[in-house]
């Protein structure tokens, strides 16, 4: 065998068979391949913005956005900025996400629950609501709704339900609270926050007392009790004082020759067909969760509950779903997230929500820089998502040995 | 009997409440849903669009000037079609036969589906019912010559593949597969084409990207976590949405990248981001035990990945990948972002297009639901049947 110049060997190995060589051999190729797309990607980007006049940066976001979007909650008018328009869509995102989040977990915890039913046609039932829901493309689900909301008949011809519901293809309206003054909200806000805290310091002190002496007593409803009596003393003490309650509802009413809904909260009808959509979708996914999270407490737990005579009741409570819990919040979060980002199908349907205004924008804005921004925002509410998820999962995981 | 129907609808007074009260709504939706498909809903939108649900508007006269197209998409169902006989015969019937008899069942039975001569024609026709003889000629290919093995089912399902891309695409200059561009493309059609691109490729690039993320190399783990965050972290319809914008921008002028092309890469893309993190769930559920086994037998570390550590895995999360599967094709609907005509977009811009049917939305959308359900349920079944035959071996 002939030798080599020491040069290339290590301790008397060869370069090309030293492990460390290889791997960051392999490690530099690695990186330098990805740094060369990428900037291979970038120079095309330029020399196309360039030759085609394409327009870039991130000024535009101070420009009036000239664009009428189609709901908000947040006041709007066209002469607003871009980017305050990309926040109010933001908003409109992040709505829909919360409340289908809310309604999603419900829907999906009963849903999940009834598939374990002992009664066959409640857990066929269940069965086949998941199994339909599940496998059909949520856009179809969405369109179906939307048709539906759109083939409603208009306004003045809408259903009412004795004049506090109106339901007609500009969406659904309730009666709703509405703050009767600013100083006195936030007079009875700040009071409510004291009320919640005393109510939690009673609970707190009553489970510490229930834990010492053993004696049954209620620490739970007592907090909860101690909390709405607070709050409500306060309600009345500012009426009393004199503006009026801190809140009135207001009815929906139709004014005007196209019967435009005032008063009240108006789910428009893009968004309640969003909502139905998302929601029913989202919870066959949530109820098999549920499912397989309390399967996976064992049988021997729900039976040594039962011998030590905790009721049926009690022993879902204290002891299956504390412990199905740390199974299921994972994936729980994992859908929650699947909830944000298939929000996103709204622009199929008309609503206007992030992804759907974005695309709009790109009209009259540079396409790079929106993307970077609608980019950072879903990213941003993943992680918001997951850092919530993650500190509530610590919270509730074994701890200990 | 009996005693079935006492326990799982009459244990106790309330479970015997419920199971009346709902027994008597199931009953009154039932008469009430059954009257509203048979009498009240007008499914003539079903009709008119026909075929318009599988092909889209692949033979339309600007996609295909002089001629008709429609045998292509046909002849690429015949290749699938033989392909199924052969699996049956290797496969030796169960699932398989299943599949191939109701596949090639159903094609030829669109036979005879009551259109007039003028809208399906002769050859239209003939073509369908030449389903079952391809059937019978891939089962006697596999029966009756030395193709009958597991390696020859997968080299003719690649020639298949690629043929069925030739045949759609078509070939300059050839008279009878004149190119037809990929904007005509559509219908379940590209739905099928987009989800087996899909899942052919996502699978071995996620296996990738969930060795890399598992790598001791710093750096190709890094590469791999930001790609992996970056895919889950974005909404597809945002990702698409993109293809069709700024990914051009990112290619010299004249580069070959049609939107379909551009739309297969990014639903590949995303999808791998979630398979790879399926797959590196099963491989973290594996006791390492398994692995420093097989390097005490001498076997270098890519053997021990590639014979031990990835079989276990992946069989230890088919259900998860199963189910990135059946997502993967529902998401093909969402092509209708960068203007191609899937399935259900084609429902939508006939409705648009045709106010009168808006009162007829909803029997559209209820088929288009059911026509996914039967290719998503399929996809189920067979995931539970691979299952249930891998973990015989568990026993």
């Amino acid at each position: 065998m002939p030798t080599l110049p020491r040069i290339l060997t290590y301790q008397g190995v060869p370069i090309w068979r030293n492990v460390l060589a290889i791997q960051w051999t392999l490690q530099i190729a690695s990186g330098v391949l990805v740094v060369v797309l990428i900037s291979w990607f970038l120079v095309n980007i330029s020399n196309a913005i360039q030759d085609r006049d394409i327009p870039y940066g991130f000024s535009f976001l101070s420009r009036e956005y000239q664009t009428p979007i189609g709901h908000h909650f947040l006041d709007y008018k066209s002469s607003d900025t871009f980017l305050y328009a990309f926040i109010v869509a933001a908003t409109n995102t992040i709505f829909v996400s919360i409340m289908g989040v809310i309604l999603a977990t419900v829907l999906g915890i009963v849903v999940g629950i009834s598939r374990m039913s002992g009664n066959w046609i409640v857990a066929t039932l269940a069965l086949v609501y998941i199994e339909f829901f599940r496998n059909v493309p949520l856009l179809v689900h969405l369109f179906f709704w939307f048709y539906i909301v759109l083939a409603l008949p208009p306004v003045r011809e809408g259903h009412s339900i004795s004049q506090w519901i109106y339901i007609n293809n500009a969406g659904l309206s309730i009666p709703w609270l509405s703050p009767s003054g600013v100083e006195v909200v936030a007079i009875w806000i700040s009071m409510a926050v004291v009320a919640v805290a005393v109510g939690w310091a009673v609970h707190g002190w009553m489970a510490h007392r229930e834990r010492d002496t053993g004696k049954s007593s209620y620490p739970l409803a007592a907090g909860c009790a101690v909390a709405v009596v607070f709050g409500a003393v306060a309600w009345v003490a500012l009426s009393m004082a004199g503006d009026g309650a801190p809140f009135v509802v207001t009815q929906p009413e139709p004014h005007g020759t196209f019967g435009r809904i005032s008063g009240g909260f108006t789910v428009p009808g893009g968004m309640f067909a969003l909502l139905i959509g998302l929601v029913t979708y989202t919870a066959a996914f949530i109820a098999e969760i549920v499912r397989a999270g309390v399967q996976s407490v064992g049988r021997g737990q729900t039976e040594a509950s039962r011998a030590v005579g905790l009721s049926a009741m009690g022993t879902l409570r204290n002891i299956t779903f504390p412990q199905a819990l740390r199974v299921i919040v994972p994936p729980l979060i994992s859908q929650y997230l699947n909830l944000t980002k298939n929000s996103s199908l709204a622009g199929a349907i008309g609503y206007s929500d992030l992804t759907n205004v974005a695309k709009t924008m790109t009209q009259t804005a540079p396409a790079v820089s929106i993307f970077i921004l609608i980019m950072a925002a879903y990213l941003g509410m993943s992680l918001a998502f997951s850092l919530v998820g993650n500190l509530y999962n610590r919270h509730i995981r074994f701890t200990g040995s | 009997m009996a005693g079935w129907i006492r326990f799982n609808l009459f244990s106790s007074w309330y479970n015997s409440v419920l199971t009346i009260i709902l027994s008597i709504s199931i009953a009154l939706a039932l008469w009430f849903g059954l009257s509203w498909i048979i009498l009240q809903a007008d499914w003539s939108a079903i009709y008119t669009l026909g075929g318009r649900f599988i092909i889209g508007q692949y033979n339309v006269e600007a996609a295909c000037p002089g001629q008709n197209c429609f045998w292509r998409p046909q002849a690429s169902l015949l290749l699938i079609t033989v392909l199924l006989g052969m699996g049956w015969r290797v496969a030796g019937g169960g699932i398989t036969k299943r599949i191939a008899i109701i596949v090639a069942g159903v094609a030829s039975a669109f036979a005879f589906l009551p259109y007039g001569l003028n809208e399906m024609g002769w050859d239209v026709r003939l073509l369908l019912l030449a389903n079952v003889p391809a059937l019978a000629a891939g089962w006697s290919l596999a029966r009756f010559t030395q193709l009958g093995t597991t390696f020859w089912v997968f080299v003719f399902t690649m020639a298949a593949f690629v043929l069925t891309v030739v045949l759609l695409r078509g070939i300059p200059g050839v008279p009878f597969l004149q190119p037809v561009l990929v904007i005509y493309w559509g219908g379940m059609m590209l739905n099928l084409l987009l989800a087996v691109v899909g899942i052919g490729l996502s699978f071995p690039i996620g296996i990738a990207l969930a060795l890399g993320r598992r790598s001791h190399l710093q750096v190709v783990k890094l590469l791999c976590i930001v790609f992996i965050e970056t895919f889950r972290g974005v909404p597809l319809i945002t990702l698409l949405f993109m293809s069709q914008v700024l990914v051009p921008l990112a290619f010299p002028e004249n580069f070959p990248l049609n939107s379909l092309f551009r739309a297969a890469i990014v639903i590949t893309l995303f999808s791998s981001a979630y398979m790879a993190e399926n797959i590196r769930g099963g491989l973290q559920s594996l006791h390492p035990g398994q692995a420093e086994a097989a390097q005490a037998l001498g076997l270098p570390s890519w053997q021990t990945m590639l014979f031990i550590s990835l079989p276990q895995a992946i069989r230890n999360v088919i259900p998860p990948i199963v189910g990135q599967f059946i997502s993967l094709f529902k998401d093909t609907s969402l092509v209708y972002i960068i203007g191609m005509l899937d399935v259900v977009e084609i429902g939508r811009a006939f409705i648009q297009g045709n106010p009168e049917y808006l009162a007829n939305a909803k029997e559209l959308f209820i088929f288009l639901a059911v026509l996914f359900w039967i290719f998503t349920f399929t996809m189920s079944t067979v995931s539970r049947r691979i299952e249930h035959h891998l973990s015989i071996g568990k026993r």
